[in-house]
C-alpha cells in the first residue's frame, strides 16, 4: 500500500466534488503520490489535459495513489479517461486497473481506441475518506487522464462530446485566471533559447518570467531528452556556457551533470521568476499586441495570467504566436519559392512543389550492460513497427516523420510510434545471445522535435543566406556548423524501417542570422527564438541546433532591454536603435 | 568486376574522351594533383551509355604504398555504378596484403553509398597521426571522433583498407560527378530522355519524368504509371505532385493509379487521398475497397471528402464502408461507424 503524504499535498490536488455529492471528477495528474507513474503534459492541446503514464520500460510501475473526500456514501459507478495506445490484433499494451479503498475494480482499462471514458466498474463507498490507486499491469505506457465517480449509471453526454467545457464547469473554472502577474518580459519555453533569453534580459536588469512545462530546463538538451548542444557560441559564450552541454553521446546519462549546472545557473538570477511545470495554454492579442499569456500548472491545475509589454515565444512549436494570431509557415516550400534547390539531392532537399513534409521527431534511449541475463518480452504490438530491425540503443537518426502526421497535432502518435520502434527493436536484439545481459536503462517519453511551425518575421531566413554568407547589418547570430536536412530512409528504400532518417549535409563557412528573423512580422510585441524563428524549411537546416538557438535567445533578451529602455517594440530596435543594440551585443563577449 | 546495371558495360562500341578531372593526392608531403581522363562510352547506335575513367592513385601519404588502379563506371547522371580491377594490379590493404573477394564487394557497397560517413570526414579525423605506411591500420584511439562514428566507419570500410577506401570514395564522389552531370545536360535530348524514361533504372526514370512538360507527360502516361508501380516513394510523390489534372481525371489513368493503393507506401497513399478532388469520380469508389489500409488521418481525410460527394456516390460505396466498419482488426472502424450513423 502506497504511503500518502497528505498533509503536504492535499492543497494542490485537483478534483471536483459536486455540491449534491452525486459525482466526483479526479484529475490523474494531480494524484498526491504519483508512484512510478509520470506526468505527461505534452499533448494537452490535442487531448485536453496532462495525464499519468506508466512508463516502466516493460516493468509494471508502482501504484499512483491519492485520497479524496466523498461527502456522500453509497454505490458509485467509475470511469477512467484513457486509451489503448496501440489498437490492433494483440493484447493492448497499456493496461491498468483502478483500486478504490483497497478493492480492485472489475474492468481492465486502457483497451479502447482513442481517448475516451472507459467504464471501470462500480464500488460501494462506506467512508468519507476514499483512497484511489492506479495499478499498472504491463509497464508499457498505460495512461490515465482522469477518473470520474458518479451515482448515475451513465457517463454525462457532455463529458464525451464537450469535454473541455464540461471540465471547466466541474472545476468552476473562470475565463480569467484569478492570479495575475506582471513582468518586463514573459518567456515561454525553457529550452536553450528560452534560458538564454531569460539570462541575457535578467543580466540587464529586466524582471523576467520563464514559463516551462517540465521540472527541468533545457528542452531537447535536458536530461529528459538528452541531445547534446551543437554549434558555436557566437557573441554569447559567457551566457551559453551556463546552460550548454558537453559533447556526450546523444542519450547518455551524462546529460544530468549539465542539467544540474543549467538549472542552478538560471535559478541563481533573482530577477528571473522560474515557473517550472507550468504550461502556457493561451495567449491573446488586441490590435496585434499580445496582452497576456495564460498558463496552467501541469499537476495542480492552478492558473496564472502573465502580463507584460513584450513576450518571447521559445516554445519550439510557436504556440504563443499561433494563439495570438502570428503569421507562420509549416512544411516544405517549393524549391523555386526562395531558390533553395540543390540538384544533387533534388526532391529530398527541396521539392519542386511545396508539401507538408517536415523533419521528424526523435525519442532517444539507452541500454545498460549488466553481469546477468535479463529477459525482455516479444511484443507483437511493437514488432509491427520494428519489423526485423535490431538495436540496443538509439541515436539522432531514430526519427519519425510521415506526411499524414502533423508534428504538433499528431505528436502523441509520433511519440508512441517511436516507443514501438524502440521496444520492438530491443526485443529483436534480445533474441541474440550476445545481448542477453543488456537491459533497458532509459527510454525518453518526451518527443524531441526538430521542426514544426515557423513564425514569420520581417525577414525569412533561407538557405541562400547560408550559401552567400550574407553579412546582414543586423546580424546577431553567427554559425559555422554545416546545414543538415533530414529525410526518412524509407523514401528511397522501401525496405528500410520507417523510423530511421538520413541527413544531407551542406558544408559551409560562417553564416549570419539577422535580428529581423527574431520578431514577428504582424504581432508587434512578440519575439521568437529557437526552432520557431522566421525561416524556410531548408533555412532551418543549420540554425536549429541548440547553441545557435541559444544565441537567438540571448540576442532577443538584449533586444528586450532596448525595448524597455525606450518603450518601443521589437521592430523599432532595428529601425531606430540598431547600433546601440549591436554595441550591447559586443559587450557580451 | 562489380556492376550495378544490367550489361551496359558489355555493349560498348565507341568511346570518347570528354574531359579531365583533377584529384589532389592525400600525400601531404608532395601535395600533387593527378589528372584523369573521363570517357563517354557509346553503343553501336551512338547512344551514350556510361562514363568511365581508368584511375591510378597513390594510397599512402608518404608515397611508399602501392598505387591503386581502378576502372570506375558512372551512369549518365554521374552516379557510381561499378568498377573493375586489372587482375595483375590488385588493390592492397595493411602491409600490402591484397584485397580479398569479400573486400572488393565491400568496396562496391561503400562506393554505392553517395552519402557515406566518409563524405564529411577529413582523413586526419580518422587516423591518429600523419599517414604512414601503416595508415591502413584502423583507428582505435582517436579522440577526434565519437564512438558512434568509429563504429560506422568500421562498418563501412574494408578492414585494414581505410586509406584505400577513403581515397577511392572521394575520387569517385568528387568533382567528377558534377562535371559528368554538366556534360550530360549539354548533350541531353528528347531521344536521350526517352531512353532514360524507358530504362529499368530508378534514377534515370525520375530524371526523365522531371524533364517532361504537360503534353509529354500525358503522352508518356503508360510508362509513367509503370514507373509509379515499381519506383521508390520519392519518385511516386513526384509523379503525384506533377500529374496534370486532365490526366488524373481520366477514368483509365485514375483507375490504374488508385488500384495500386494497397501496394504502395503510406506517404503516397496520403497524396492519392489528397488528390481525390482532381481525380476521376471512380477513384472514390476504388478507395472504398481499401479503407482498412488507411491510417487514422487518411481515413478522416477520406471521410471528410466523402461528405462533399453526392448521395449517389455515397450509396455506391456504402456496402464497402459497412464491410470496413465491421472489420474487427481495423483499429479505426469506429470512425466509419460514426460516419455511417451521421449519414443516416
Amino acid at each position: 500500500m502506497t504511503k500518502l503524504k497528505l498533509t503536504l499535498f492535499i492543497a494542490f490536488q485537483l478534483f471536483y466534488l459536486n455540491a449534491k455529492s452525486q459525482d466526483i471528477l479526479v484529475e490523474a495528474e494531480s494524484f498526491i503520490d504519483k508512484g512510478g507513474w509520470v506526468v505527461d503534459p505534452q499533448f494537452v492541446e490535442q487531448m485536453g489535459s496532462p495525464y499519468l503514464m506508466a512508463h516502466g520500460m516493460g516493468v509494471p510501475v508502482s501504484n499512483a495513489a491519492t485520497k479524496v473526500n466523498f461527502q456522500e456514501k453509497g454505490t458509485y459507478y467509475v470511469w477512467a479517461r484513457t486509451k489503448n495506445w496501440v489498437p490492433g490484433n494483440w493484447e493492448a499494451p497499456g493496461q491498468f486497473k483502478i483500486i478504490v479503498n483497497g478493492k480492485t475494480l472489475k474492468n481492465t482499462l486502457g483497451v479502447t481506441t482513442g481517448w475516451s471514458w472507459e467504464y471501470a466498474g462500480k464500488v460501494k463507498i462506506n467512508s468519507n475518506d476514499v483512497n484511489i490507486q492506479l495499478l499498472d499491469l504491463t509497464g508499457f505506457n498505460g495512461r490515465c487522464d482522469a477518473i470520474y465517480f458518479s451515482k448515475s449509471k451513465k457517463i454525462p453526454t457532455d463529458a464525451e462530446t464537450n469535454l473541455a467545457s464540461w471540465r471547466k464547469t466541474k472545476f468552476g473554472e473562470t475565463t480569467v485566471p484569478k492570479k495575475q502577474k506582471t513582468y518586463d518580459l514573459v518567456i515561454t519555453g525553457g529550452g536553450l533559447a528560452g534560458c538564454a533569453a531569460a539570462i541575457s534580459a535578467a543580466e540587464q536588469g529586466l524582471h523576467v518570467a520563464l514559463i516551462h512545462d517540465r521540472p527541468v530546463l533545457g528542452g531537447n538538451a535536458s536530461e529528459e531528452i538528452r541531445v547534446h548542444t551543437l554549434g558555436i557560441y557566437g557573441k554569447f559564450k559567457r551566457i551559453l556556457k551556463m546552460i550548454d552541454t558537453k559533447h556526450y553521446p546523444n542519450g547518455s546519462f551524462e546529460a544530468k551533470y549539465d542539467q544540474e549546472k543549467r538549472d542552478r545557473n538560471v535559478k541563481n538570477f533573482k530577477n528571473i521568476d522560474l515557473f517550472l511545470n507550468w504550461r502556457a495554454y493561451d495567449a491573446k492579442a488586441k490590435n496585434n499586441i499580445i496582452t497576456h499569456v495564460d498558463a496552467r500548472h501541469t499537476t495542480t491545475g492552478e492558473r496564472i495570467r502573465f502580463t507584460a509589454p513584450r513576450f518571447v515565444d521559445s516554445t519550439g512549436d510557436g504556440w504563443i504566436g499561433f494563439w495570438a494570431g502570428a503569421k507562420f509557415s509549416y512544411g516544405r516550400e517549393s524549391a523555386s519559392t526562395y531558390g533553395e534547390a540543390w540538384d544533387e539531392w533534388g526532391e529530398l532537399w527541396s521539392p519542386e512543389k511545396a508539401d507538408n513534409f517536415v523533419m521528424g521527431s526523435s525519442v532517444l534511449w539507452q541500454n545498460k550492460k549488466t553481469n546477468k541475463a535479463h529477459a525482455f518480452p516479444q511484443l507483437p504490438w511493437a514488432s509491427s513497427v520494428a519489423k526485423d530491425h535490431k538495436a540496443i540503443a538509439g541515436e539522432w537518426y531514430w526519427e519519425f516523420s510521415r506526411n499524414d502526421l502533423h508534428q504538433i497535432n499528431d505528436a502523441e502518435e509520433i511519440r508512441d510510434h517511436m516507443l514501438r520502434a524502440i521496444f520492438g527493436s530491443f526485443a529483436n536484439a534480445k533474441k541474440m545471445e550476445e545481448n542477453k545481459n543488456y537491459k533497458l536503462q532509459w527510454v525518453s517519453y518526451l518527443v524531441g522535435k526538430r521542426e514544426s511551425r515557423r513564425l514569420l518575421g520581417d525577414y525569412i531566413y533561407t538557405f541562400n543566406d547560408v550559401k552567400k554568407h550574407t553579412k546582414f547589418k543586423d546580424a546577431v547570430v553567427e554559425e559555422v556548423r554545416e546545414v543538415d536536412v533530414h529525410y526518412q530512409r524509407n523514401l528511397k528504400d522501401g525496405k528500410q524501417p520507417d523510423f530511421l532518417s538520413e541527413a544531407i549535409f551542406y558544408e559551409t563557412e560562417k553564416y549570419y542570422i539577422p535580428y529581423r528573423s527574431l520578431y514577428s512580422k504582424n504581432i508587434k510585441n512578440l519575439f521568437m527564438a529557437g526552432r520557431n524563428f522566421s525561416c524556410s524549411h531548408v533555412g532551418l537546416g543549420g540554425p536549429r541546433v541548440m547553441l545557435t538557438t541559444g544565441q537567438m535567445g540571448a540576442a532577443v533578451g538584449l533586444a528586450a532591454t532596448i525595448c524597455k529602455k525606450y518603450g518601443v517594440n521589437p521592430r523599432e530596435v532595428y529601425t531606430n536603435y540598431l547600433q546601440e543594440y549591436l554595441n550591447l551585443i559586443e559587450k557580451q563577449q | 568486376m562489380f556492376f550495378n546495371m544490367n550489361d551496359e558495360w558489355k555493349n560498348i562500341a565507341k568511346e570518347k574522351t570528354i574531359f579531365k578531372f583533377l584529384v589532389a593526392s592525400l600525400d601531404t608531403t608532395y601535395n600533387i594533383k593527378i589528372a584523369h581522363d573521363v570517357k563517354l562510352l557509346l553503343d553501336t547506335k551512338d547512344t551514350p551509355k556510361l562514363f568511365f575513367s581508368d584511375i591510378e592513385t597513390p594510397v599512402c601519404a608518404d608515397g611508399e604504398c602501392k598505387l591503386a588502379n581502378i576502372k570506375v563506371y558512372w551512369n549518365l547522371l554521374g552516379n557510381y555504378v561499378g568498377y573493375g580491377i586489372d587482375s595483375q594490379l590488385p588493390l592492397t590493404k595493411f602491409e600490402h596484403d591484397p584485397f580479398e573477394k569479400a573486400d572488393y564487394k565491400k568496396l562496391h557497397q561503400l562506393l554505392l553509398d553517395d552519402n557515406s560517413i566518409l563524405k564529411r570526414r577529413q582523413m586526419s579525423d580518422l587516423i591518429d597521426e600523419v599517414p604512414t605506411a601503416n595508415a591502413n591500420q584502423l583507428l582505435e584511439n582517436v579522440d577526434a571522433v565519437s564512438g558512434a562514428t568509429k563504429r560506422e566507419v568500421k562498418e563501412a570500410v574494408v578492414k585494414g583498407g581505410l586509406y584505400s577506401c577513403y581515397t577511392i570514395w572521394h575520387i569517385v564522389h568528387g568533382e567528377v560527378k558534377q562535371k559528368i552531370s554538366a556534360y550530360f545536360r549539354s548533350i541531353h535530348s528528347e531521344k536521350l530522355n526517352n531512353y532514360l524514361l524507358n530504362s529499368p533504372y530508378k534514377d534515370y526514370q525520375l530524371y526523365a519524368i522531371k524533364q517532361l512538360d504537360k503534353e509529354k507527360f500525358e503522352a508518356s502516361s503508360a510508362q509513367v504509371i509503370k514507373i509509379f508501380k515499381t519506383n521508390d516513394a520519392v519518385t511516386r510523390h513526384y509523379i503525384l505532385k506533377k500529374i496534370p489534372n486532365k490526366l488524373l481525371s481520366n477514368k483509365i489513368i485514375s483507375n490504374q493509379l488508385y488500384s495500386l493503393f494497397s501496394s504502395i507506401d503510406i506517404n503516397s497513399r496520403t497524396l492519392l487521398i489528397e488528390k481525390l478532388k482532381d481525380a476521376n469520380l471512380n477513384a472514390v469508389k476504388i478507395l472504398s475497397k481499401y479503407v482498412t489500409y488507411m491510417t487514422k488521418n487518411q481515413l478522416k481525410q477520406y471521410l471528410k471528402y466523402l461528405k462533399g460527394t453526392s448521395k449517389k456516390t455515397r450509396r455506391s460505396i456504402k456496402s464497402n464502408l459497412i464491410k470496413a466498419s465491421n472489420h474487427k482488426s481495423y483499429a479505426y472502424n469506429y470512425l466509419i461507424k460514426e460516419f455511417l450513423k451521421n449519414k443516416k
